[in-house]
């Protein structure tokens, strides 16, 4: 009933989550798969949430996620579509932090200025505003209709979005209008709020 | 073909993902390529508003270093859900962040009551609630940046010297008594779905006052200064075996909130669910020289009282004798009820952004806390309940 331990950093075998091996840490196969999607669930998450800082420790709890929960040991899973998922869920919890939005706001045309500083400050503070609209707009949207617009503007195609998302294929053209109507509109109020 | 196009079709093909026989429709159909061109015009505005999400050659950190620092929060994730599930017991998880608990926990041994090397602690004998401000708590506890600090802090200060186990089920009231070594009271009137016996659990911890201070700086309350004393203070806890009764349809206790949020609201699957649980008085050891009401009054201050308010409260508390349970100061209330012969605190939660309506009662009698909650709408059966036990 009971595990007597005198270090709480010794691995429980209570823990549900799969095996440590030993203090060198988790599985090679674990691993490997870890460095074959980390730097493209970052950059997602980068150009979500629009600060490097913030998206690598979102980035590291989407893996935590997966390692804790995902079968990612069956075989033929690919995890490359929940990986997604939970990262943009992760990053739009993320935007909708009423702390965050004022960091975002803070942030947002700091890093724009960083990276490009031959454009003048007015206009790169005006893509700055844009975005951070636009990232509030995908916030106040259901999930399913973000997912869908951040996944397709991310480059996924129908068939990668169905995978993601566990929906038909056929469906993703209709839902993609759906979304992208209910996003104009929801940006459209934002820009207006903010006149 | 003879049909039209429908939006989400027209959509596809702008996307170069409709099928050959509708794109063969779409190139000879008039109406279809002006409602096309319409949509791709609204296409092309969203898109334009959403290019910034188009992949881009940016750096990212480099894939082994994020390994390294995967590794790292991997293990100090496990570290702490071992430190939290010894708070699994209804009467700390109320609708409370750990911390609170924790540091609510640590100002039980008032000084002003025992003198010594050590002081040897308390005893609850009652229950009071405290509304509180849960923000600066949910930062502490949540996935960003200043969560994952205060994570690491409690890590590298815990030292668990007795792990709770997982919880065994008992048959009957007098099993639970036996497993749990005390008289465990159960109400005739009702049959528990399963009784569950949680085994006691210890921890010592080391407070590193530098990395506290500097936890209450990143959260923007750097006005807040913990004493020098508390620096390199050594306290451990106790707490002693619980018992959970439920009825109803109710999660079983080892279930880890973390993991659950993905599996829908509490509310459908749980909507008759009430516990009973009970666990004799935990007890802390802390050095004589710390100032608990100070602390105290720090952590209130955190929670959003003013100086004043958290003076005038913490005046008002014997922290020796004491289980204060913070709630949501704009989500909840609470009174004080007559139960089971004693006075008790019944905290309702209401019903509110698709969250359930939450219930908590709670009193202490004889040394043993009590506690009965749930969800919807059944106050009035948890005080039944409390006033027909044996």
């Amino acid at each position: 009933m009971k595990n007597l331990k005198t270090d709480v950093v010794e691995a429980s075998s209570t823990d549900s989550t799969p095996a440590l091996t030993g203090g060198a840490g988790v599985s090679s196969a674990f691993e490997a798969l870890f460095l074959e999607h980390w730097s493209q669930v970052y950059r997602a998450l980068c150009r979500l949430v629009g600060d490097p800082a913030e998206a690598e420790d979102l980035a590291l709890e989407t893996f935590v996620r997966l390692y804790q929960r995902y079968p990612w040991r069956e075989a033929g899973t690919n995890p490359g579509g929940w990986l997604h998922r939970v990262a943009t869920n992760l990053g739009l919890h993320s935007i909708r932090g009423w702390k965050r939005r004022e960091h975002y706001e803070l942030t947002a045309g700091k890093y724009a200025l960083e990276e490009t500083p031959e454009a003048r400050p007015a206009e790169i503070l005006a893509q700055a505003e844009e975005r951070r609209l636009v990232r509030l707009a995908l916030a106040q949207m259901n999930e399913r209709q973000s997912q869908l617009l951040i996944l397709r503007h991310s480059g996924s195609s129908y068939r990668e979005i169905a995978e993601a998302l566990d929906l038909a294929p056929a469906s993703i053209g209709p839902l993609l209008v759906r979304a992208e109507r209910e996003f104009e509109k929801r940006y459209r109020a934002l820009a207006k709020e903010d006149l | 073909m003879k049909r039209h196009l429908t939006d989400g079709e027209l959509r596809a093909a702008l996307d170069g993902e409709l099928d050959a026989q509708s794109l063969g429709h779409l190139e000879d159909c008039a109406d279809c390529l002006a409602r096309q061109s319409q949509l791709q015009a609204k296409q092309t505005q969203t898109a334009s508003r959403l290019a910034f999400l188009t992949p881009a050659d940016e750096p990212a950190p480099v894939p082994q270093k994020a390994w390294a620092r995967f590794s790292q929060r991997l293990s100090i994730k496990k570290e702490t859900s071992m430190f939290k599930k010894i708070f699994a017991f209804p009467v700390v998880r109320f609708g409370a962040a750990a911390l609170v608990i924790l540091a609510l926990v640590l100002a039980f041994p008032g000084t002003r009551a025992l003198a010594g090397e050590l002081l040897n602690l308390f005893r609850i004998q009652q229950v009071t609630a405290v509304p509180v401000d849960f923000t600066g708590l949910e930062q502490l506890t949540g996935d960003g940046a200043l969560g994952n600090q205060f994570t690491e802090l409690i890590s590298n200060s815990v030292n668990m010297t007795d792990e709770p186990g997982e919880p065994v089920e008992a048959a009957d009231a007098a099993q639970a008594s036996q497993l749990a070594g005390f008289n465990v009271r159960l109400p005739q009137s009702h049959t528990p779905s399963q009784i569950y016996v949680t085994d006691s659990a210890a921890f010592s911890m080391t407070v590193d006052r530098a990395k506290a201070q500097a936890l209450l700086d990143e959260a923007g309350r750097g006005d807040l200064v913990l004493p020098e004393s508390v620096d390199g203070a050594d306290i451990s806890v106790t707490i002693p075996s619980s018992v959970s009764a439920a009825y109803g349809t109710c999660p079983k206790p080892e279930a880890d909130s973390s993991k659950a949020e993905d599996e829908g609201s509490p509310n459908r699957r749980y909507p008759d669910c009430v516990i009973l649980a009970q666990i004799p008085s935990p007890s802390v050891n802390a050095p004589a020289d710390l100032d608990i009401n100070q602390l105290a009054q720090i952590g209130l201050e955190f929670t959003g009282m003013t100086a004043e308010e958290a003076a005038s409260f913490t005046s008002t508390v014997d922290w020796t004798s004491t289980l204060v349970v913070p709630i949501p100061s704009n989500s909840a209330n609470y009174e004080q009820v007559s139960v089971d012969g004693v006075t008790g605190t019944l905290i309702q939660r209401p019903s509110r952004e698709g969250e359930p309506t939450t219930f908590a009662l709670l009193w202490v009698k004889d040394g043993i806390v009590y506690a009965i909650s749930g969800l919807g709408d059944h106050a009035e059966q948890a005080l039944e309940m409390a006033n027909s036990l044996p």
